[in-house]
């Protein structure tokens, strides 16, 4: 059985969910909103060397916005033992990972497509040119950071700590592409490339392979009972 | 008839997570050496870097922390590599002892992670005049440091034996993998805004290599020690647990 | 009569481990097209982990699982596809409607027409009312159903049952038990695991007792069932005093 089909349909079945419920856009997307407003009065964010300060709260603001997210995906799969109601079927367990991988970085996107403009309006960045550049990293960086929570969170429900552990597991892992994630944010909020903002761009590719590959092998034991 | 099978089964268990039947305990005899080992070794180093060595002409007697500081960044590293074959052999073998070794190492390895994070701060001080600095090699192991306490605060939260080790082999796995990384991007990050300080400068006076490789030795030892006994603690647990089941 | 079947299950030498909990302790067990069989024993005496095991949701610490002569380990998504699974939890999302989520394992299962098979699997199971409904506003009875009729949506040739009657009251429970009788053709092979040990005699054609995840019992039921509900009792009573 071919992979990529049932890990659509996975994915789309978490789209039809979410548009009943709303639950992870709207309690996400509000909760987001709230820290980049927050941070905004907490952080000298005009001036000079603005656009650094920018991208790290921007990033911090992403990572909640992941972290909550993938959490909530992965509980509902838990609620009535839907999850064994994936495995039980004759997808492949690669699938089930992709399809709650396309999920969770759909809902990802969707939070931070509605937030970036928001936080480049108040934060009175002026991209430019460099906006292409925003929406490399955001990508990249939100593909790094979802592939690692979703196998994370995974084992995160089966815990005793359910979904509240999910960002002690992400948050150490993930600190190489945040950090590479904002450089290329900050370059991107000040107009285009600069120095070293390839070789984060290609740390970034490096790390969403390298993880990529790691949890499509690993999925499986984290399933398995 | 069916009463003697399960005392067959009693005396050979079967299963992926039950004490291997093979392994049988650690060798005592192997542990006794590595500990008399490192009760040698460690005076000598002790010797070696307090009085023999000599001292370092523009940092003072604080370089002397460098023959401790290096070797526990040896084996924080050594540990938790070890941690990565272990979880990748358990999860090929499902074999309990896999797991026994990974847990082990990375408690292990937490203990000597934190005595550089607390060494090299006090070093820095008088060098370079601050307590941190987000030097690259120091980042990495801040970062490693966090990695494996979440390893550890991980088996904590998975009270099942069997998805215990397969969640700790999954996250030391992509833990080590995350090591180069995070030292690439320290490295980087830091490259902005650069700091003056060279730790390896060229050639070490021999009498301070000399030093340095008995001070490698003398931790190594020490690790094996500890992680030989950790195994130990483990394998009770096991045994332990095999006990409350009852069978 | 070459005394094997085309499709049958069979454990070899099965072993489960939960630390060092034994669920599994080396079961022999062969399962032959055509067979309904009630799995029994007390409550830890490895009867799930046996369904979760032969479902592929569990690997066995050691042993072979085969399903038509074929190994688990080795085909597991095409043997899944075979197996229908239902547990005491419905497998259903609570938000979605009934026919959403049939639609949703129809396409999971990679069936070609899912329509039509959702349409086949709600007639079967006198659903069809309840389509448009959120599997959260349903009844635990309806409830059950839906999740029956989700295990049954692909046609499958072995259904495992995991405690189906639990929750259901009278009125449900009957229907259930009408519709096990119904399912339980010579093609294929029914097992389920339940504590009553009255309904595990009256439709069941076979009852496989574990105890200390060991098979203790296996034996057709036939003739008199007053003695093979004394014979598990007496069981039961003996694992009780342990």
């Amino acid at each position: 059985m071919n992979v990529l089909s049932p890990a659509f349909t996975i994915a789309a079945k978490d789209l039809r969910l979410e548009l009943k419920t709303r639950d992870v856009v709207a309690s996400v997307g509000l909760f987001v909103l709230l820290v980049v407003v927050t941070a905004s009065f907490s952080f000298p964010t005009g001036g000079e060397g603005r656009e650094g300060v920018a991208a790290g709260v921007l990033w911090m603001a992403f990572l909640f916005a992941a972290l909550l997210g993938m959490g909530r995906s992965m509980a509902v799969e838990k609620e009535d033992a839907c999850l064994e109601g994936l495995l039980v079927s004759p997808a492949p367990r690669e699938a089930v990972f992709l399809g709650k991988l396309f999920a969770n970085l759909g809902f990802t996107f969707a939070v931070e497509l509605v937030i970036l403009p928001v936080f480049v309006v108040l934060l009175q960045l002026r991209p430019g040119g460099g906006t292409w550049l925003v929406v490399l990293g955001t990508f990249l960086g939100t593909l790094g950071l979802v592939t690692v929570g979703t196998l994370f969170a995974a084992m995160a429900v089966n815990t005793r700590g359910r979904e509240a552990i999910l960002p002690l597991l992400v948050m150490p892992v993930s600190v190489p592409a945040m950090v590479a994630a904002v450089k290329v944010s900050e370059a991107g909020f000040s107009g285009g490339m600069a120095d070293g903002t390839l070789s984060w761009l290609l740390l970034l590719v490096g790390y969403d392979a390298l993880f990529l590959l790691v949890a499509l092998a690993t999925f499986p034991y984290v399933t398995e009972e | 008839m069916n009463d003697v099978k399960t005392d067959a089964a009693r005396q050979q268990p079967v299963g992926e997570l039950r004490p291997d039947a093979l392994a049988g305990p650690v060798p005592r005899s192997r542990r006794r050496l590595w500990g008399i080992a490192t009760l040698v070794t460690l005076p000598i180093l002790l010797g070696m870097a307090l009085l023999w060595a000599p001292e370092d002409a523009n940092q003072g007697a604080a370089q002397r922390i460098f023959y401790i500081h290096v070797p526990s960044a040896w084996i924080g590293f050594l540990a938790f590599f070890v941690v990565f074959v272990g979880s990748i052999a358990f999860l090929a073998t499902g074999k309990r002892r896999w797991d026994d070794l990974a847990s082990s190492s990375a408690e292990v390895g937490v203990v000597f992670t934190s005595a550089v994070l607390i060494t090299g701060p006090l070093w820095g001080r008088p060098v370079w005049g601050v307590y941190w600095t987000w030097d690259p090699r120091l980042t990495s192991f801040l970062m490693l440091w966090l990695i494996y306490l979440s390893y550890i605060v991980l088996r904590g939260y998975v009270p099942e034996p069997l998805r215990r080790a397969r969640f700790s082999a999954v996250l030391g796995i992509v833990g080590f993998l995350d090591v180069p990384i995070v030292y690439l991007s320290a490295r980087w990050w830091r490259s902005e805004h650069p700091t003056q300080f060279v730790v390896e400068s060229g050639d070490l006076p021999p009498e301070m290599l000399a030093t340095l490789l008995v001070g490698l030795a003398a931790f190594t030892f020490l690790f094996l020690y500890l992680l030989s006994v950790r195994r130990s603690v483990a394998r009770l647990r096991a045994q332990r647990e095999l006990e409350e089941v009852g069978r | 009569m070459d005394g094997r079947p085309a499709l049958g299950i069979a454990l070899t030498q099965v072993s489960k481990a939960f630390g060092a909990q034994l669920a599994l302790d080396r079961v022999d067990l062969q399962v032959d097209q055509g067979s309904f069989v009630a799995v029994m024993g007390a409550n830890g005496a490895g009867k799930t982990t046996m369904l979760k095991v032969i479902s592929g949701l569990a690997a066995p610490t050691s042993g072979s699982v085969r399903i038509a002569g074929i190994e688990m380990r080795k085909a597991g998504p095409r043997l899944r596809a075979l197996v229908g699974v239902v547990s005491h939890e419905t497998m259903l999302y609570a938000d979605l409607t009934t026919e959403e989520n049939l639609r949703f394992h129809a396409k999971l299962f990679g069936l070609r027409d899912p329509a039509e098979a959702v349409t086949r699997a709600v007639e079967r199971l006198d659903v069809a009312h309840v389509l448009d409904k959120p599997v959260r506003a349903l009844s635990r009875g309806t409830r059950q159903r839906v999740a029956l009729a989700r295990a049954l949506l692909h046609d499958p040739a072995v259904i495992l049952l995991d405690e189906p009657y639990t929750g259901l009251d009278e009125a449900a429970a009957a229907t259930l038990t009408e519709l096990l009788l119904e399912l339980a053709t010579p093609e294929r092979i029914l097992m389920l695991t339940l504590h009553d040990v009255v309904r595990a005699l009256s439709g069941p054609r076979r009852l496989v007792v574990l105890s200390g995840g060991r098979v203790a019992l296996d034996e057709p039921i036939a003739g008199s069932t007053d003695r093979m509900a004394e014979t598990y009792l007496g069981l039961l009573r003996a694992e009780a005093r342990r």
